[in-house]
Protein backbone atom coordinates (compact mmCIF):
# COMPACT_ATOMS: atom_id res chain seq x y z
CA UNK A 1 0.00 0.00 0.00
CA UNK A 2 3.01 1.81 0.94
CA UNK A 3 4.72 1.65 -2.59
CA UNK A 4 0.67 2.36 -3.92
CA UNK A 5 0.74 5.71 -2.29
CA UNK A 6 4.09 6.35 -3.74
CA UNK A 7 3.22 5.91 -7.31
CA UNK A 8 0.35 8.74 -6.72
CA UNK A 9 2.62 10.89 -5.62
CA UNK A 10 4.92 10.62 -8.39
CA UNK A 11 2.18 10.78 -10.74
CA UNK A 12 1.36 14.18 -9.55
CA UNK A 13 4.90 15.44 -9.57
CA UNK A 14 5.18 14.03 -12.62
CA UNK A 15 2.46 16.45 -14.13
CA UNK A 16 4.38 19.02 -12.93
CA UNK A 17 7.36 18.92 -14.74
CA UNK A 18 8.20 21.43 -17.45
CA UNK A 19 9.17 20.20 -21.00
CA UNK A 20 12.16 22.64 -20.50
CA UNK A 21 13.35 21.97 -17.02
CA UNK A 22 16.81 22.51 -16.41
CA UNK A 23 19.14 19.99 -15.07
CA UNK A 24 22.35 21.50 -13.15
CA UNK A 25 23.75 24.33 -15.56
CA UNK A 26 27.41 24.84 -14.85
CA UNK A 27 26.93 27.95 -16.61
CA UNK A 28 25.13 29.54 -14.32
CA UNK A 29 27.87 28.15 -11.63
CA UNK A 30 30.38 30.13 -13.02
CA UNK A 31 29.54 31.29 -16.08
CA UNK A 32 29.90 30.89 -19.68
CA UNK A 33 32.99 28.44 -20.74
CA UNK A 34 36.38 30.70 -21.25
CA UNK A 35 38.09 27.95 -22.63
CA UNK A 36 39.21 26.05 -25.85
CA UNK A 37 36.64 23.13 -26.04
CA UNK A 38 39.27 20.08 -25.44
CA UNK A 39 39.03 16.82 -27.75
CA UNK A 40 40.88 13.79 -27.92
CA UNK A 41 44.43 13.33 -26.65
CA UNK A 42 44.50 16.77 -25.26
CA UNK A 43 41.46 16.15 -23.34
CA UNK A 44 42.16 13.13 -22.04
CA UNK A 45 45.67 14.37 -20.79
CA UNK A 46 43.92 18.01 -19.40
CA UNK A 47 41.42 16.22 -17.41
CA UNK A 48 43.86 13.71 -15.86
CA UNK A 49 45.39 16.87 -14.71
CA UNK A 50 42.51 18.72 -13.72
CA UNK A 51 41.20 15.82 -11.85
CA UNK A 52 44.54 15.69 -9.73
CA UNK A 53 44.17 19.29 -8.56
CA UNK A 54 40.35 17.85 -6.60
CA UNK A 55 40.04 15.95 -3.54
CA UNK A 56 37.96 12.98 -3.81
CA UNK A 57 35.12 13.42 -1.30
CA UNK A 58 34.78 10.06 -0.66
CA UNK A 59 38.54 9.49 0.53
CA UNK A 60 41.02 9.75 2.78
CA UNK A 61 43.65 12.45 1.09
CA UNK A 62 43.02 11.07 -2.58
CA UNK A 63 42.40 13.56 -5.26
CA UNK A 64 39.95 12.38 -8.13
CA UNK A 65 42.41 11.06 -10.59
CA UNK A 66 43.91 8.31 -8.05
CA UNK A 67 41.16 7.15 -6.26
CA UNK A 68 39.23 3.89 -7.82
CA UNK A 69 35.46 4.77 -5.63
CA UNK A 70 32.61 5.41 -8.31
CA UNK A 71 32.28 9.17 -7.15
CA UNK A 72 35.63 10.03 -7.99
CA UNK A 73 34.76 7.91 -11.69
CA UNK A 74 31.73 10.18 -12.07
CA UNK A 75 33.63 13.17 -11.06
CA UNK A 76 36.20 12.93 -13.78
CA UNK A 77 33.33 11.95 -16.56
CA UNK A 78 32.37 15.49 -14.98
CA UNK A 79 35.62 17.09 -15.59
CA UNK A 80 36.43 15.65 -18.98
CA UNK A 81 32.64 17.28 -20.18
CA UNK A 82 33.12 20.44 -18.61
CA UNK A 83 36.57 20.52 -21.05
CA UNK A 84 35.17 19.43 -23.75
CA UNK A 85 32.60 22.45 -23.37
CA UNK A 86 35.24 24.51 -23.13
CA UNK A 87 35.35 25.70 -18.99
CA UNK A 88 38.83 26.49 -17.89
CA UNK A 89 40.27 25.02 -14.83
CA UNK A 90 39.83 27.84 -12.57
CA UNK A 91 35.84 27.59 -13.77
CA UNK A 92 36.16 23.68 -13.41
CA UNK A 93 37.44 24.06 -9.65
CA UNK A 94 34.82 26.80 -8.85
CA UNK A 95 31.89 24.47 -10.07
CA UNK A 96 32.91 21.34 -7.53
CA UNK A 97 34.07 24.20 -4.91
CA UNK A 98 29.99 25.24 -5.20
CA UNK A 99 29.08 22.09 -3.74
CA UNK A 100 32.01 21.25 -1.53
CA UNK A 101 33.57 23.92 -0.54
CA UNK A 102 37.26 24.93 -0.86
CA UNK A 103 37.93 21.57 0.71
CA UNK A 104 37.53 20.05 -2.61
CA UNK A 105 40.47 21.58 -3.69
CA UNK A 106 44.24 20.00 -3.38
CA UNK A 107 45.98 23.39 -3.05
CA UNK A 108 44.50 25.72 -1.04
CA UNK A 109 44.50 29.09 -3.17
CA UNK A 110 46.00 31.75 -1.23
CA UNK A 111 43.33 34.07 -0.29
CA UNK A 112 42.51 34.94 3.05
CA UNK A 113 43.49 32.56 6.30
CA UNK A 114 44.82 30.36 3.97
CA UNK A 115 48.13 32.40 3.37
CA UNK A 116 48.07 30.96 7.34
CA UNK A 117 48.89 27.49 5.65
CA UNK A 118 51.79 28.77 3.95
CA UNK A 119 53.50 31.34 5.89
CA UNK A 120 52.79 29.42 9.21
CA UNK A 121 55.54 26.69 8.55
CA UNK A 122 58.17 29.32 7.63
CA UNK A 123 57.03 31.90 10.55
CA UNK A 124 57.47 29.18 13.05
CA UNK A 125 60.97 28.17 12.03
CA UNK A 126 62.21 31.54 12.10
CA UNK A 127 60.76 31.95 15.57
CA UNK A 128 62.27 28.70 16.89
CA UNK A 129 65.95 29.82 15.20
CA UNK A 130 65.08 33.46 16.96
CA UNK A 131 64.48 31.47 20.29
CA UNK A 132 67.96 29.70 19.87
CA UNK A 133 69.57 32.20 18.85
CA UNK A 134 68.75 34.41 22.07
CA UNK A 135 69.16 31.62 23.97
CA UNK A 136 72.46 30.43 22.80
CA UNK A 137 73.74 34.33 22.37
CA UNK A 138 70.76 36.46 24.63
CA UNK A 139 72.50 39.08 25.66
CA UNK A 140 72.14 37.87 29.63
CA UNK A 141 73.87 34.43 28.37
CA UNK A 142 76.87 36.56 26.81
CA UNK A 143 77.13 38.36 30.37
CA UNK A 144 77.31 35.46 32.41
CA UNK A 145 79.69 33.61 29.80
CA UNK A 146 81.71 36.17 29.68
CA UNK A 147 81.73 36.47 33.48
CA UNK A 148 82.32 32.90 34.00
CA UNK A 149 85.61 33.55 31.92
CA UNK A 150 86.37 35.94 33.97
CA UNK A 151 86.28 34.30 37.17
CA UNK A 152 87.85 31.42 35.59
CA UNK A 153 90.92 33.08 34.05
CA UNK A 154 91.01 34.68 37.49
CA UNK A 155 91.32 31.68 39.48
CA UNK A 156 93.73 30.23 37.12
CA UNK A 157 96.09 32.90 37.55
CA UNK A 158 95.35 32.38 41.78
CA UNK A 159 95.01 28.66 42.07
CA UNK A 160 96.92 26.85 39.35
CA UNK A 161 100.88 26.61 39.80
CA UNK A 162 103.27 28.06 36.86
CA UNK A 163 104.73 25.53 34.08
CA UNK A 164 108.11 25.97 36.29
CA UNK A 165 106.58 26.09 39.71
CA UNK A 166 107.71 23.01 41.95
CA UNK A 167 105.15 21.79 44.89
CA UNK A 168 105.43 23.20 48.28
CA UNK A 169 106.89 19.66 49.81
CA UNK A 170 110.62 20.01 48.90
CA UNK A 171 110.81 16.13 48.91
CA UNK A 172 108.66 15.70 45.74
CA UNK A 173 110.68 18.12 43.69
CA UNK A 174 113.27 16.22 42.24
CA UNK A 175 110.93 13.87 41.25
CA UNK A 176 108.53 16.64 39.52
CA UNK A 177 112.13 17.67 37.57
CA UNK A 178 112.91 14.36 36.86
CA UNK A 179 109.39 13.89 35.07
CA UNK A 180 109.21 16.93 33.13
CA UNK A 181 113.01 16.09 31.89
CA UNK A 182 111.89 12.46 30.54
CA UNK A 183 108.47 13.86 29.61
CA UNK A 184 109.62 17.16 27.35
CA UNK A 185 113.57 16.67 27.04
CA UNK A 186 114.15 19.83 29.14
CA UNK A 187 117.61 19.34 30.59
CA UNK A 188 117.29 18.87 34.46
CA UNK A 189 113.54 19.34 34.13
CA UNK A 190 113.75 23.15 33.68
CA UNK A 191 112.32 24.86 30.66
CA UNK A 192 114.89 26.04 28.57
CA UNK A 193 112.41 29.19 27.82
CA UNK A 194 110.57 29.51 30.83
CA UNK A 195 112.24 31.28 34.19
CA UNK A 196 114.25 29.08 35.88
CA UNK A 197 113.31 27.00 38.46
CA UNK A 198 114.45 28.03 41.97
CA UNK A 199 118.12 27.71 42.44
CA UNK A 200 117.69 26.14 46.07
CA UNK A 201 115.42 23.30 44.28
CA UNK A 202 117.57 22.60 41.58
CA UNK A 203 120.42 22.51 44.12
CA UNK A 204 117.98 20.19 46.41
CA UNK A 205 117.51 17.38 43.49
CA UNK A 206 120.85 17.27 42.43
CA UNK A 207 122.01 16.20 45.80
CA UNK A 208 118.98 14.01 45.71
CA UNK A 209 119.50 12.32 42.35
CA UNK A 210 123.52 12.24 43.23
CA UNK A 211 121.90 9.95 46.51
CA UNK B 1 49.41 30.89 22.06
CA UNK B 2 48.40 27.77 20.39
CA UNK B 3 46.63 25.75 23.38
CA UNK B 4 44.82 29.53 23.93
CA UNK B 5 43.94 28.70 20.37
CA UNK B 6 42.71 25.46 20.06
CA UNK B 7 40.60 25.92 23.68
CA UNK B 8 38.70 28.77 21.26
CA UNK B 9 38.58 26.49 18.56
CA UNK B 10 36.57 24.09 20.76
CA UNK B 11 34.79 26.40 22.77
CA UNK B 12 33.15 28.09 19.35
CA UNK B 13 32.14 24.34 18.55
CA UNK B 14 30.53 23.33 21.83
CA UNK B 15 26.90 22.60 21.37
CA UNK B 16 27.37 22.05 17.74
CA UNK B 17 25.61 19.11 16.31
CA UNK B 18 28.29 17.64 14.44
CA UNK B 19 26.36 15.98 11.86
CA UNK B 20 24.56 18.88 10.70
CA UNK B 21 27.23 19.55 8.04
CA UNK B 22 28.13 22.88 7.14
CA UNK B 23 27.86 22.88 3.62
CA UNK B 24 28.23 26.14 1.33
CA UNK B 25 24.72 25.75 -0.24
CA UNK B 26 23.21 26.20 2.79
CA UNK B 27 21.52 29.37 2.43
CA UNK B 28 21.92 29.71 -1.43
CA UNK B 29 19.63 28.27 -4.07
CA UNK B 30 19.33 24.39 -4.29
CA UNK B 31 21.00 23.22 -7.51
CA UNK B 32 18.13 22.16 -9.73
CA UNK B 33 17.67 18.40 -11.26
CA UNK B 34 15.74 16.45 -14.04
CA UNK B 35 15.72 12.80 -13.04
CA UNK B 36 14.07 9.91 -13.56
CA UNK B 37 12.46 7.95 -11.19
CA UNK B 38 12.31 4.31 -9.92
CA UNK B 39 9.80 2.38 -11.75
CA UNK B 40 10.10 4.47 -14.95
CA UNK B 41 8.10 8.10 -15.80
CA UNK B 42 8.71 11.32 -17.01
CA UNK B 43 11.91 12.95 -14.70
CA UNK B 44 11.13 14.68 -11.67
CA UNK B 45 12.58 18.17 -11.72
CA UNK B 46 13.13 20.55 -8.82
CA UNK B 47 11.95 23.30 -10.92
CA UNK B 48 8.07 21.09 -10.52
CA UNK B 49 8.77 20.86 -6.46
CA UNK B 50 8.72 24.94 -5.80
CA UNK B 51 5.87 26.07 -3.79
CA UNK B 52 6.42 23.67 -0.47
CA UNK B 53 9.48 22.37 1.95
CA UNK B 54 11.84 19.55 0.47
CA UNK B 55 13.32 17.12 1.89
CA UNK B 56 16.20 15.29 -0.19
CA UNK B 57 17.76 12.46 1.09
CA UNK B 58 20.24 10.65 -0.85
CA UNK B 59 20.51 6.91 -0.05
CA UNK B 60 21.61 3.67 -1.32
CA UNK B 61 20.14 -0.17 -0.67
CA UNK B 62 24.00 -0.84 0.67
CA UNK B 63 23.74 1.44 3.25
CA UNK B 64 23.06 0.31 6.66
CA UNK B 65 22.69 3.84 8.51
CA UNK B 66 19.67 4.69 5.40
CA UNK B 67 17.93 1.52 6.85
CA UNK B 68 18.10 3.11 9.89
CA UNK B 69 16.45 5.93 9.18
CA UNK B 70 13.81 4.10 6.30
CA UNK B 71 11.01 4.28 8.43
CA UNK B 72 11.42 7.69 10.10
CA UNK B 73 11.64 9.40 6.74
CA UNK B 74 8.26 6.82 5.71
CA UNK B 75 6.46 7.37 8.57
CA UNK B 76 7.36 11.53 8.11
CA UNK B 77 6.73 10.96 4.44
CA UNK B 78 3.31 9.22 5.12
CA UNK B 79 1.64 11.94 7.95
CA UNK B 80 3.55 15.66 6.20
CA UNK B 81 3.37 14.62 2.49
CA UNK B 82 0.70 17.09 2.37
CA UNK B 83 2.85 19.73 3.35
CA UNK B 84 6.27 18.45 2.82
CA UNK B 85 7.50 16.79 0.02
CA UNK B 86 9.85 14.24 0.88
CA UNK B 87 11.72 12.66 -2.30
CA UNK B 88 14.72 9.96 -2.44
CA UNK B 89 17.75 10.34 -4.50
CA UNK B 90 19.38 6.78 -5.75
CA UNK B 91 22.95 6.91 -5.09
CA UNK B 92 25.72 4.52 -6.59
CA UNK B 93 22.82 1.52 -6.81
CA UNK B 94 20.88 -0.27 -8.90
CA UNK B 95 17.48 -0.09 -9.79
CA UNK B 96 16.39 -3.76 -9.30
CA UNK B 97 17.57 -3.36 -5.46
CA UNK B 98 15.89 -0.34 -5.33
CA UNK B 99 12.67 -1.98 -5.76
CA UNK B 100 13.39 -5.10 -4.34
CA UNK B 101 14.33 -2.65 -1.08
CA UNK B 102 10.98 -0.64 -2.23
CA UNK B 103 8.85 -3.89 -1.92
CA UNK B 104 10.29 -5.25 1.48
CA UNK B 105 10.39 -2.29 3.31
CA UNK B 106 8.02 -0.16 2.10
CA UNK B 107 7.90 3.13 0.60
CA UNK B 108 5.36 6.47 1.10
CA UNK B 109 7.11 8.77 -1.60
CA UNK B 110 9.21 8.20 -4.88
CA UNK B 111 13.06 8.28 -5.64
CA UNK B 112 15.02 9.22 -8.52
CA UNK B 113 17.87 7.56 -10.07
CA UNK B 114 20.96 9.47 -10.45
CA UNK B 115 23.36 7.06 -12.70
CA UNK B 116 26.07 9.44 -13.47
CA UNK B 117 26.12 10.69 -9.89
CA UNK B 118 26.20 14.67 -11.25
CA UNK B 119 22.79 15.45 -8.52
CA UNK B 120 24.99 13.58 -5.68
CA UNK B 121 28.04 15.95 -6.58
CA UNK B 122 26.25 19.20 -7.49
CA UNK B 123 24.97 19.02 -3.59
CA UNK B 124 28.20 17.99 -2.61
CA UNK B 125 27.56 14.52 -1.37
CA UNK B 126 30.07 12.90 0.29
CA UNK B 127 28.73 9.60 1.32
CA UNK B 128 25.05 8.43 2.87
CA UNK B 129 22.88 9.25 4.16
CA UNK B 130 23.03 12.82 3.43
CA UNK B 131 19.34 14.60 3.77
CA UNK B 132 19.01 18.19 2.60
CA UNK B 133 15.87 20.40 3.67
CA UNK B 134 14.97 22.53 1.21
CA UNK B 135 12.14 25.77 1.79
CA UNK B 136 9.18 26.69 -0.57
CA UNK B 137 11.21 29.30 -2.02
CA UNK B 138 14.22 26.27 -3.62
CA UNK B 139 17.12 27.34 -0.89
CA UNK B 140 18.88 24.90 0.85
CA UNK B 141 18.16 25.66 4.70
CA UNK B 142 19.92 22.66 6.44
CA UNK B 143 21.75 19.88 5.65
CA UNK B 144 22.27 16.85 7.89
CA UNK B 145 24.93 13.90 6.98
CA UNK B 146 23.61 11.19 9.71
CA UNK B 147 20.51 8.69 9.82
CA UNK B 148 17.59 11.05 10.86
CA UNK B 149 15.28 10.35 13.97
CA UNK B 150 11.92 11.85 14.56
CA UNK B 151 13.67 14.44 16.78
CA UNK B 152 16.61 15.31 14.37
CA UNK B 153 14.10 15.28 11.36
CA UNK B 154 11.65 17.79 13.36
CA UNK B 155 14.37 20.01 14.30
CA UNK B 156 15.41 19.93 10.93
CA UNK B 157 11.64 20.43 9.48
CA UNK B 158 11.52 23.46 11.52
CA UNK B 159 14.58 25.44 9.62
CA UNK B 160 12.22 24.89 6.29
CA UNK B 161 8.87 26.68 7.70
CA UNK B 162 7.57 23.26 9.28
Amino acid sequence: MRTIAGAVLLAALAGGVSAQAPADDPAQVVGAPRGPRLQGAALESHAKEVAGLLRCPVCQGLSVADSPSTMASNMRAQVKDLLAAGYDDEQILAYFERSYGEFVRLKPPLRGVNWLVWLAPVAGLLLGAAVIAWVLRGPRHAAAERAAGQEESGSERADLPGPDALPPDRSLAPYVLRVRERAYGWPGGVSPEGPPASPAAVADHAARDRA
Amino acid sequence: MLIAGLVGVLLLNLGRDPHSIRSPLVGRPAPPFALAPVGGGAPVTSESLRGRPLVLNFWATWCAPCLEEHETLQRAGASLGGDVQFLGVVYEDEEDRVKAFQRRYGSTYPSLLDPDGKAAIAYGVAGVPETYFVDAGGVIRAKYAFPLNAETLAENLKKVGR
